[in-house]
């Protein structure tokens, strides 16, 4: 840890002795295709129809498009699923996320303004639920998803919690 | 300026329709009230002159009536939509039909729009109960608000042409939440206006520091404006100077020659079309000429609440009162034509404020419209005592970054002051941004593709304004060690509240763990900083962020940046060593 040589240097485990980041859910693979299938079926059927109602080439090339960042986002989606991770330190909780743009935010309990715990229909029948810590700051991104009811539960009583014990808020 | 109004009427205790909240009260009653030791002052009974009764006022003397807006209110609403009308009806319109039937169609509707503020006006109501103002308002749709003063971060008092011709000023308060401002009370007489303004502040006030004790808002308020001393004042040959070295004034003789070439070669010159085009010109090329209407005789002034107060304005003139610990963030701009007279402007950022838009200066951020370097720092030592702009270093990113930035790389930087985030960037238009680490908000670090390559990342200082500061393509080791120090800075910043701290007693912030990689590839921070990776962070703590002992950095010999740059000093200046 203390030599800090940049090649060891980690651009989603910063700090990785003194932070224990925790995954969230592996079922959120199985919600995220699931989600990412109904677009796709409402798309290619969209653009189908667009073919057989007008017959120029532009349809066939769009719904290949849209195949293949279809596949590719499914490719993708295990390793973008397993980029989530959240991690309770004593005064802050950190959240980082993304592959492609990858975005770590530290977000002091004493800032909260509110807990959000939100839950689509997909995410629900995977028995799956997602957090999300507001400031008074717009641009902060501190959303958790993919976690099991019960482990969402006691993340929102906690935050809630410390955000009371140590309210800042402005 | 006097008006025979200046007290608007209390209702006749015979609407009790006026609050369909019923005898019952406000809903969430009494025990709801989360605030201090006063907490609820106790009147059950509900609004006043509803069902609680005089009584419920002699328990609760902070109750006061539930108060109307200035009844000629619903004219200047009125006259203040003529303009809309117009503008909607538009230039063809008024061809179509001639000039004297668009003039009855435009009083149609200004009949109509008056005759619906009355209707608004007779529904509208505020009341000051403990350290809430409650506003209701809307026929068909009531809407009842409460606003908690201890949350309120600025007030203004804003005074349109009209509203100055009949001696009323609208009242503006802003909370967080929301993209607008909430809640503007139009119209006051001024009066009675800057009188509300002294008592909600007052209560704003007491809620922080409770030591204030129970002198009463209303001694604050015959206290609050004669002990206010003027900052500065700018001067209004600056304003215009400066106004007439932006783009869009170069612009205007170019916008008019073309009109006059499109007409000469038409050969039209009908009023309409010459009329429709001046309008739709005078919306972009007008802008400086809407500025200096704005900004004249720029006013900065303090209370001995430590409140900055903000005057300026010709046709509308506006008073901004800002408690100094509600200022989120500032922004400190060189624009590019302005760098022959060394002349800069600044913005602050208080939550509440409308995130700022492009183009769209309509907002009440201006700490300072035009003026020279020493001016802006001498402000900045107010607004945020203990930091200096004349000593403010940054440093810039890894040279590899410039395949990234060819030509910009130089003109960004980052430094970690005594109190405050520094950033700076922009090649042209020159961007510094201060926020205070006791306001951070959230940090954020982000590594998009290509800067993955170089092992960049961009670390973001998040306040509640709309603004972030952000350190770009920094060394992604050093990235670490910034957001790192950042979250310990802003801990220790908010556990020491106030501008000078006193040394923690309490338990240490214990930092150690989060240390990070910092340090040696990349020269950072002013090297005297307190928390300097080999001094350890846990030992120096914000003991030594004092203004009084930010010497090491204050005395530090800050270098100046390349030579032939020294009309933006402030912008170029690195710590030392580097």
């Amino acid at each position: 840890m203390s030599e800090p040589s940049a090649s060891a240097v980690d651009p989603l485990r910063p700090w990785p002795d003194t932070v224990q980041w925790r995954p969230v859910s592996p079922r959120l693979v199985t919600v995220e295709l699931l989600g990412l299938a109904v677009w796709q079926v409402i798309l290619l059927t969209g653009l189908g129809a667009g073919w057989w109602l007008g017959g120029q080439r532009v349809w066939p090339v769009l719904m290949g498009a849209v195949l293949f960042l279809g596949v590719w986002r499914a490719t993708v989606a295990v390793r973008a699923v397993r980029a989530w991770g959240y991690a309770e330190r004593d005064n802050d909780l950190m959240v980082r996320h993304g592959l492609v743009i990858r975005r770590l935010s530290i977000v002091p309990y004493a800032r909260m303004q509110y807990v959000d715990v939100t839950a689509g229909p997909l995410e629900r029948a995977f028995k799956l639920a997602t957090v999300q810590l507001h400031t008074a700051a717009a641009a902060s991104d501190a959303r958790v998803p993919g976690l099991p009811p019960e482990e969402a539960a006691r993340l929102r009583d906690r935050l809630t919690a410390l955000g009371e014990d140590r309210a800042e808020g402005l | 300026m006097t008006d025979p109004g200046a007290v608007p009427p209390t209702p006749p205790p015979g609407v009790p329709q006026a609050y369909p909240g019923g005898p019952q009260g406000w809903p969430g009653g009494p025990q709801a009230y989360p605030g201090g030791p006063q907490g609820w002052p106790g009147a059950p009974g509900g609004w006043p002159g509803m069902g609680g009764g005089p009584g419920g006022v002699q328990e609760a003397p902070e109750v006061r009536e539930r108060q109307r807006l200035h009844p000629l209110s619903p004219l200047l609403h009125g006259a203040k939509s003529l303009a809309v009308i117009v503008a909607a009806l538009s230039w063809q319109t008024l061809g179509r039909l001639g000039l004297e039937h668009f003039a009855i169609v435009v009083l149609v509707f200004a009949v109509g729009a008056v005759i619906f503020s009355a209707i608004g006006w007779w529904n509208t109501g505020y009341q000051v109960v403990g350290r809430e103002l409650r506003i209701s308002d809307g026929l068909l749709w009531r809407r009842n608000r409460a606003i908690p003063l201890d949350r309120l971060q600025a007030v203004e008092l804003r005074r349109p042409l009209l509203a100055q011709l009949t001696g009323l000023a609208e009242l503006r308060l802003e909370v967080v939440g929301g993209g607008k401002t909430e809640a503007p009370l139009a119209y006051l007489s001024v009066q009675h206006a800057s009188e509300l303004r002294e008592r909600l502040l007052a209560l704003s006030a007491r809620t922080r520091n409770e030591s204030g004790g129970d002198a009463g808002p209303a001694a604050a308020a015959a206290t609050g404006t004669a002990h206010e001393h003027p900052l500065f004042r700018v001067r209004n040959q600056n304003l215009l100077i400066s106004q007439l070295l932006t783009p869009q004034a170069f612009l205007l003789p170019v916008g008019v020659a073309w009109v006059v070439v499109q007409f000469v070669l038409e050969g039209s010159w009908t009023f309409i079309g010459i009329a429709s085009t001046v309008t739709a010109m005078a919306g972009v090329l007008l802008q400086p000429i809407r500025r200096v209407l704005r900004d004249w005789s720029f006013r900065l002034a303090r209370d001995t609440d430590g409140r900055l107060l903000v005057r300026y304005g010709l046709l509308e003139t506006r008073s901004q009162a800002v408690p100094l610990h509600r200022v989120q963030s500032i922004r400190i701009t060189w624009p590019l034509l302005w760098r022959g007279t060394h002349w800069l402007y600044m913005r602050l950022d208080v939550a509440g404020y409308a995130a700022p838009q492009q183009g769209n200066d309509a907002g009440s951020d201006r700490l300072l419209p035009v003026g020279d370097e020493a001016t802006a720092r001498a402000l900045i030592g107010t607004v945020l005592p203990g930091t200096d702009l004349a000593v403010l270093a940054t440093s810039p990113p890894p040279r590899r970054a410039r395949w990234l930035h060819p030509v910009g790389l130089r003109f960004m930087g980052v430094g970690l002051a005594p109190q405050v985030l520094v950033t700076r960037h922009g090649w042209l238009t020159r961007e510094m941004t201060l926020v205070p680490y006791a306001r951070l908000q959230s940090v954020r670090v982000v590594q998009g593709p290509l800067q993955r390559l170089f092992r960049l990342a961009t670390v973001y200082a998040d306040a509640a304004g709309g603004r972030s500061g952000a350190a770009r393509d920094r060394d992604l080791a050093e990235a670490w060690a910034i957001a790192d120090q950042l979250a310990v800075r802003s801990r220790q910043a908010r556990q020491a509240p106030s501008p000078a701290p006193a040394p923690q007693a309490g338990p240490p912030v214990t930092p150690a763990p989060f240390a990070g990689p910092y340090g040696t590839p990349v020269p950072l921070a002013p090297p005297p900083g307190p928390l300097h990776p080999t001094a350890g962070p846990a030992t120096t703590g914000p003991a030594t962020t004092g203004p009084a002992t930010a010497g090491p950095a204050a005395t530090g010999p800050a270098t100046t940046g390349p030579a032939g740059e020294a009309d933006d000093d402030a912008f170029w200046r690195r710590p030392a060593g580097s």
